[in-house]
């Protein structure tokens, strides 16, 4: 069904394309090598910075298009419609035969075409109209500046509209993510339009200039992201000492962290928020480790012994600050009675009680999944918050692991 | 010297465009102001770029030298923040003098290829040519200072040795090019548009670089953090892994090692005994002999490590090092799934087996005092060849002696001694 409805996609536009190119006033031949530039550049992939984007060079071949195709006469609108309608349907093509990501490739395809055409489009409609005025360099930095803009917010909100189906992932999370990852966008884009401005005047020179900063700021994308990758691996590892040492339970951690992560996207979380979640999961019961000592055995423990004793070692970690806080409070409850909710325990601590209280019933108590619900909705509004109680419900019945009640 | 570069390069040149100067002068101090520190020297390179960029600009405009400029720019960057912080001002001076003589070597240069140069498309590779040139100039100056410096100051020569100085030159002549072809650029398009998407691109690369530095700290602290948390449990291996990761330190750069190896021991040194810590602490804490269960249960942390830490890419070198740390260099000894009965570890890990043998022994325990330096020493030596590495012991040796320091209790020369001062506190007192 889906590739149906996404072919149907591509080839309406690639038709806009085949359309624009009869409109544009361009040379063929500068269309069909920015055609060219926009597919090779959209198979090199840079590493997203932060919350898992993965956009392409091809973002600074669409920014530096309406630059290229523009002179002081104005700006080939056609032309440039034509370039990114027929590039990104051969690019669509060659994913979609390569067999990558199928359930986020039309969503991407339509977001990056409406995102390129808005972008142009302000572009020429500004450097000719309100801007003409301005003289030298205002005359460039201001249409592409707000062009810009145009061109994030149109992402930005089709991001958070076009998913198609997928349901688990709430808009504000889908939204806010792709915000966090501007930085990459920002300078992709950038990297266009000084091969635009340059091209004019220096011709093919324009692209080691244009290159080399970039390539500074790709090498350190890279970097932060395996460095990244290394800290989520080595924090993993360490919350595994407990179970290593037979203090834990088997993969309790683990689950935990894929059941709470998967809660706050689904209720909205920022991506910030969403990785504390995830490191205060992974580390919430890290505090096991102090199980063996021969006086703890003696005098027994309470969870808020234990929630302590995690805490402090998480605390050891600057980076962790905050996650140290949430794991502190992750027995708290929601609200005692006759009292209002304590606005001091954070959402990611109520999160992790959730999910942790969740996954104990059903793998260490035995109960079935629909128990263990039927247990945490018996505790709403009291032990647990309901909001997070009734997303757990959601994303279960999502998931097929409940059969979903009517009412 | 670098005052009289200074001086002089403002008596024999031309003032630059300081319109041109100022803003470049800034992104200059900028950059070296918030200079992140990465292993292979990225952000000192990355100066270089704006002060070609500048060189070539200034050097090329009719009427104005590099000269000067590029000396008073490049003796502008050795001001940090620390030094300002705690009001140290003799090591931003001696830096000031050797940056400006730098700059002022590349200012010459480009002043001499590209004075009154028409530029156009047609001589970019000229522009090349000399801003290469003069960008090796300013980092050979510069390293040249710099080794002299800390010769004469500090009297020793541990900077980076030669082999690592082609790479740095290769990534300062690069960044120099890059430079030189931006201020070209910049010439013959005459736009100042450009100027803001290169410095744009920067500086969103370069807050990537920061947050980079940061998390690669935290990663660091987060495993110290661990260990410690975990050692605590024990007063007597408290502070252990800091003190081997001292030790390793000490025989690395005695034994040569380079930037990359250093940080990999010293990596090493501090997850060495991370599976120790999941064994239970009564067996840790035991005193005298283990029985032979007990025995196999403390020669299993040496796979434990590998268990906990399989799946962090990054750390696989140090870990294999790390549980490789028991192997006798005659190939006895016990170590991780890699160690192989009868060969001898890799010299990293014989680092680190000395060092942890060494803290043992000048560290108290339940069941016996801490031992002298002399004992500890001698008996390394003894196992020399046998358990230890010998050049490892000999390093390590004269490590120590340099440090002047001396570690574990002055007079407890034998391992009896020790045991019965353990035993009986009043001897220590009575003898």
């Amino acid at each position: 069904m889906l590739s149906v409805t996404s072919w149907a996609y591509v080839v309406v536009i690639a038709a806009i394309g085949l359309y624009a190119a009869t409109l544009a006033s361009s040379d063929l031949s500068i269309i069909l090598t920015a055609v060219t530039a926009l597919v090779v550049a959209s198979m090199v992939r840079v590493a997203a910075s932060n919350a898992g984007h993965r956009f392409t060079t091809g973002l600074a071949v669409a920014a530096a298009v309406p630059m290229v195709l523009g002179s002081d006469l104005g700006v080939d609108l056609a032309g440039a419609i034509a370039i990114y309608a027929i590039g990104l349907a051969i690019v669509w093509t060659i994913r979609y035969l390569r067999g990558e990501g199928h359930a986020d490739l039309l969503p991407t395809l339509v977001r990056r075409f409406a995102g390129y055409v808005v972008f142009a489009t302000s572009y020429a409609a500004l450097r000719v109209g309100t801007f003409a005025e301005l003289s030298g360099d205002w005359r460039d930095l201001f249409p592409f500046g707000v062009a810009l803009a145009a061109w994030i917010g149109v992402e930005v909100i089709l991001r958070a509209v076009l998913v198609f189906g997928k349901r688990e992932l709430s808009r504000s999370y889908l939204a806010r993510s792709m915000i966090h990852d501007m930085n990459v966008f920002l300078g992709l884009a950038m990297t266009g339009a000084l091969f635009g401005e340059l091209w004019p005047e220096i011709g093919w020179w324009a692209l080691p200039i244009a290159l080399l900063p970039y390539s500074f700021a790709h090498l350190a994308f890279r970097r932060f992201q395996e460095t990244k990758i290394t800290y989520k691996q080595t924090i993993r590892a360490l919350a595994r000492i407990p179970e290593v040492s037979g203090l834990g339970t088997d993969g309790h951690a683990d689950r935990t962290t894929e059941l709470a992560t998967a809660i706050g996207k689904e209720i909205g979380l920022g991506p910030v928020q969403v990785e504390d979640v995830e490191y205060a999961g992974l580390m919430h019961d890290i505090g096991r480790v102090s199980l063996n000592e021969p006086q703890i055995l003696r005098m027994g423990y309470s969870d808020d012994d234990l929630a302590r004793w995690s805490s402090e070692i998480i605390a050891e970690s600057p980076y962790l600050s905050r996650v140290a806080t949430h794991v502190r409070h992750q027995y708290e409850p929601y609200r005692k009675p006759g009292e209002q909710t304590d606005p001091d325990v954070p959402m990611v601590s109520r999160i992790i009680k959730v999910a942790a209280a969740y996954d104990w019933q059903v793998h260490q108590d035995g109960l079935s999944p629909l128990q263990a619900l039927e247990n945490l909705h018996a505790g709403a509004a009291y032990e647990y918050d309901p909001e997070i109680v009734a997303s757990l419900r959601r994303l279960l019945e999502s998931r097929g692991v409940l059969t979903p009640v009517r009412v | 010297m670098g005052m009289i570069a200074l001086i002089s390069s403002f008596l024999f040149s031309a003032e630059p465009d300081w319109g041109f100067w100022l803003p470049f002068a800034v992104l200059f101090v900028l950059i070296e102001f918030f200079a992140v520190e990465v292993n292979d020297r990225l952000l000192q390179s990355s100066s270089v770029m704006v002060l070609m960029s500048a060189g070539v600009i200034l050097a090329i405009l009719p009427g104005s030298d590099a000269l000067f400029g590029l000396a008073l720019m490049a003796g502008l960057g050795p001001l940090t923040p620390a030094d300002f912080k705690e009001r140290r001002w003799f090591q931003p001076l001696a830096n000031f003098g050797q940056f400006a003589l730098a700059g002022a070597v590349a200012g010459l240069i480009l002043d001499l290829n590209l004075d009154g140069l028409a530029v156009s498309t047609d001589s970019l590779v000229h522009v090349l040519i000399a801003s290469s040139v003069a960008a090796f100039a300013y980092a050979a100056v510069q390293t040249v200072l710099i080794r002299r410096a800390v010769k004469t100051v500090y009297g020793r020569d541990n900077l980076e040795p030669w082999s690592q100085m082609p790479a740095l030159f290769t990534g300062q002549v690069t960044m120099g090019i890059i430079g030189g072809l931006i201020g070209a650029a910049f010439l013959i398009a005459d736009r100042e548009a450009i100027i803001v998407f290169i410095v744009g691109v920067y500086a969103i690369g370069h807050l990537s670089l920061y947050a980079f530095a940061q998390l690669r700290d935290s990663h660091l602290g987060s495993i110290r953090g661990f260990v410690k948390t975990l050692e605590a449990k024990d007063m007597y291996t408290r502070g252990h892994t800091e003190r081997v990761a001292v030790f390793a330190q000490m025989i690395g750069e005695e034994l040569k090692f380079t930037g990359t190896q250093l940080e990999t021991v010293r990596w090493a040194a501090l997850i060495h005994d991370l599976g120790k810590l999941a064994v239970p602490t009564e067996l840790i804490r035991k005193r005298g002999r283990l029985e032979d269960e007990e025995y196999a249960e403390m020669k299993a942390h040496a796979q434990l490590v590998e268990e906990i830490l399989a799946e962090v890419d990054f750390l696989q070198p140090m870990v294999e090092i790390a549980s490789n740390h028991h192997g006798g260099f005659d190939g006895g000894g016990y170590g991780g799934i890699s160690h192989d009965e009868g060969r001898s570890p890799s010299l990293e890990a014989c680092i680190i087996a000395a060092a942890d043998a060494f803290d043992a022994m000048t560290s108290a325990r339940s069941y016996r005092m801490a031992l002298s330096q002399q004992y500890a020493i001698a008996e390394l030596r003894r196992n020399s060849g046998a358990q230890f590495h010998p050049e490892v012991v000999d390093a390590f040796e004269k490590a120590l002696s340099k440090t002047g320091r001396r570690w574990g209790a002055p007079h407890v020369d034998d391992e009896e001694m020790a045991r019965r001062l353990a035993e009986d506190p009043e001897l220590s007192v009575r003898g």
